[in-house]
């Protein structure tokens, strides 16, 4: 399975954000996006799940060679600043989260066992998301998305206010996730992408690019990337 | 559609339980008995889950009741024509402005936020379970009053029982317009900002309502039976056109923002609300302030909401002298209306107040003064300290004052003119007494919200309203002025009772500002 995307444009009045974007993301590889502030992360990621119509192209996908066209449930957006319904428990948000979406859901289990995958304490699982923390708030937009089961997961910087323990729980679960799922991963933290993703693709002047690491060591990868994030 | 529509509902009443659990902790002492796990408590939810449903049941029935009974009802006995052709002219037209105004489908609420793009809610499913639902509770609603005050006025009781199916075939109609509009544009409206042509057909209705019969002009049974068969027609094929509608869900996306969900919310939506303060801020490159210190400081804040500030307040004062316009006019050419008018210049002083209240910006200038000025400065030590907060506290209490002035003159000058030209009083001090004592309000609501703001300083670091206190005030506030509404008092006394007292609550409240200010004005934890 493929995530197609061709000749994807957006301008917001006159500035091209995304000139003419053309890649193909795989199924099973976590993919780091890189990019410079305003370069455009966000836009494009805003464009995937439908949230602002694009000029021109398309993006689709490619499931046994047969082109299928994007459907909502196709697509799972965690964004950098959590968005809960804050009136809700952690666990009727759960509940209900499953409740509405358990047609896709493969295997329900019940929420105590969520939880206990997210490492959410059994004290929090009952109190308004509203006095969650921040992270906390990420655990559970994270969660839910996951559950979703969407083929294609976007994270927009999801680690970055999350504490160190938590981030490395984090990352061996999207490792142990991967296997069924196209991951896009935008984030500023060099390290977490080299550490965490299989590609690195950089979004710079309006288009995305690969950076082979070829045979490369680390040390020289990463002014690979910083040259090419530099281009002007 | 059924199972959605069971979903959502238990949706609903879940965070609406929450909310009136949430709220039971609000309070001071409550909150310290009551643990966080409460929301676990299966007897509390259940009890909160029926206060639920029965608030849900009688609002179903409230509004309509207030609004049948206010808005048309009471309204018959100022025109001089036939009553029940009247009732149902102007039931005819305000339903037509009124379903522009309130489609519900189009209302960005948070239930539809929560549901649709937290939760994957099929937006079709949601969208259209969640309207024939509002239908219903419409038809349901409007029955007993639309039979009651219908037959009080000798209307058939058939008619009377027709009426809110009409409400319901407009409101789909509509409907169906939007439909059309947004296939046309691609651009979802949001409801709770009407485009200018919505304001204006709201606007006419309102006008062709209680306009029309002021010329002796109304609709008979005949025409609106006739208005009412087509409504039904079209508002059958509407059905077609909105099940059969596919993008709701595009649609949604469209206007169930952060911005949109919870602009008409305070506590919650932190960002939304951040966002519409920052809004605010204009920037002027052509400016310099000459002024030094805390002046300078302030004449930029002031300068750059001029949105809030000035320009807002040059709005109040066109529209009140309009009025007032009109009112010399009709003064001048009916003297039973000018008869009218000085018996209320001379009893219903009271009214200003809940008047003044609505037209002071205090309020909102004082929470932009919060999000986009304190907020950020209070973290600095140096900011917190007396000679600064009461520097910028004498700057800031004077440009309230100032600039809410203008309409409270206007109105003050006005109200006095309006009593001069409709026939006078016997006690010239009366003139004194509405003018000073308009002032005196004006001054009272500046100082009141603006010393609140700095003794219970409400808000965190993370711009959530913190304290309840400071909500108790406002809630009182407004109870106080919405209180008088209905007050009748001499002119003579309440209005010197009035100047009386805004001195000295606005003396003492200084005092108190000026004692404890820099202890109270800082961010909450």
């Amino acid at each position: 399975m493929k995530l197609v995307i061709k000749h994807l444009k957006k301008s917001f009045d006159k500035k091209e954000v995304l000139k003419d974007i053309n890649f193909e993301f795989e199924k099973g590889k976590i993919y780091g996006l890189l990019g410079r502030n305003g370069a455009g992360k966000t836009t494009f990621f805003n464009c995937l799940n439908e949230d602002l119509d694009v000029d021109a192209g398309e993006f689709y996908i490619l499931d046994n060679n047969k082109k299928k066209a994007i459907k909502p449930e196709d697509i799972g957006y965690v964004l950098s600043t959590p968005n809960v319904p804050e009136f809700l428990t952690g666990r009727e948000f759960l509940k209900f989260f499953i409740e509405i979406n358990q047609e896709r859901i493969k295997n329900i289990k019940s929420t105590d066992e969520y939880f206990d995958f997210m490492k959410i304490d059994k004290e929090d699982r009952d109190k308004l998301l509203k006095d969650y923390s921040h992270g906390m708030k990420n655990k559970m937009q994270m969660l839910v998305n996951i559950i979703a089961n969407p083929n294609v997961l976007l994270f927009d910087e999801p680690l970055t206010s999350l504490d160190i323990v938590v981030q490395e729980e984090m990352k061996q679960m999207l490792k142990e996730i991967k296997k069924d799922h196209i991951i896009i991963f935008s984030t500023h933290i060099m390290e977490l992408a080299l550490d965490l993703c299989d590609e690195i693709v950089i979004l710079n002047k309006g288009v995305l690019e690969e950076v082979n690491k070829e045979n490369l060591d680390n040390e020289q990868f990463k002014n690979k990337i910083m040259e090419a994030l530099k281009e002007e | 559609m059924i199972k959605s529509f069971i979903t959502s509902f238990k949706l609903k009443n879940t965070y609406r339980a929450n909310s009136i659990i949430y709220s039971i902790k609000q309070f001071p002492i409550i909150n310290k008995i009551l643990p966080n796990s409460l929301y676990k408590n299966k007897g509390l939810k259940i009890f909160a889950n029926i206060i639920s449903i029965l608030l849900e049941i009688i609002f179903t029935f409230i509004g309509k009741f207030l609004y049948v009974w206010l808005v048309i009802f009471s309204m018959l006995a100022i025109y001089s024509v036939e009553k029940n052709d009247l009732f149902l002219h102007i039931f005819l037209f305000l339903t037509i402005g009124g379903a522009f105004m309130n489609t519900y489908m189009l209302n960005p609420t948070k239930d539809k936020y929560y549901a649709i793009v937290l939760m994957n809610f099929d937006a079709k499913k949601y969208g259209l379970s969640n309207y024939y639902y509002q239908l219903l509770r419409i038809i349901i609603g409007f029955m007993p009053f639309t039979v009651l005050f219908g037959l009080i006025i000798n209307i058939p009781l058939w008619l009377c029982i027709l009426l809110p199916f009409f409400v319901v075939a407009v409101k789909l109609i509509v409907m169906n317009y939007c439909i059309w509009d947004y296939k046309k544009t691609k651009k979802a409206k949001n409801e709770n900002i009407p485009t200018a042509i919505v304001w204006s057909i709201i606007a006419i209705c309102v006008l062709l309502a209680y306009g029309l019969p002021a010329l002796n002009i109304v609709i008979n049974q005949t025409i609106f039976l006739i208005v009412f068969v087509v409504a039904i027609i079209f508002g059958i094929y509407s059905i077609f056109i909105i099940n059969s509608f596919k993008d709701y869900r595009k649609m949604y996306k469209q206007i169930l923002t952060e911005t949109n969900v919870y602009a008409m919310e305070n506590n919650t939506g932190v960002k939304a609300m951040k966002d519409n303060s920052l809004k605010q801020i204009e920037l002027d490159n052509g400016y310099i302030s000459n002024k030094t210190g805390f002046a300078f400081f302030h004449e930029l804040f002031v300068k750059r909401h001029s949105k809030i500030l000035t320009k807002a307040v040059k709005k109040q004062a066109v529209i009140i002298l309009l009025i007032f316009a009109i009112l010399f006019i009709a003064i001048k050419i009916n003297p039973i209306i000018a008869g009218k008018i000085n018996r209320i210049t001379l009893v219903y002083l009271p009214y200003f107040v809940f008047i003044m209240y609505c037209i002071n910006r205090s309020s909102s200038v004082t929470q932009a003064m919060f999000m986009n000025c304190d907020h950020s400065m209070l973290t600095y030590r140096i900011y917190r300290t007396p000679k600064v907060i009461l520097g910028i506290f004498r700057e800031r209490l004077k440009t309230l004052i100032i600039i809410n002035l203008l309409p409270a003159l206007l109105i003050g000058f006005g109200l006095a003119t309006l009593l001069y030209l409709s026939g006078g009083t016997d006690n010239p001090i009366n003139y004194l007494v509405i003018i000073v004592s308009i002032i005196a309000m004006s001054i009272f609501f500046s100082v009141h919200y603006l010393v609140m703001y700095y003794l219970l300083q409400p808000y965190n670091a993370s711009t959530e309203m913190k304290s309840s206190t400071y909500k108790v005030v406002q809630g009182l506030t407004y109870f106080v002025a919405y209180f008088f509404i209905g007050v009748k008092i001499p002119t003579l006394y309440f209005g010197i009772a009035m100047i009386i007292f805004c001195i000295g609550y606005s003396l003492i409240s200084l005092v108190l500002a000026y004692k404890y200010a820099p202890k109270t004005f800082k961010l909450r934890t």
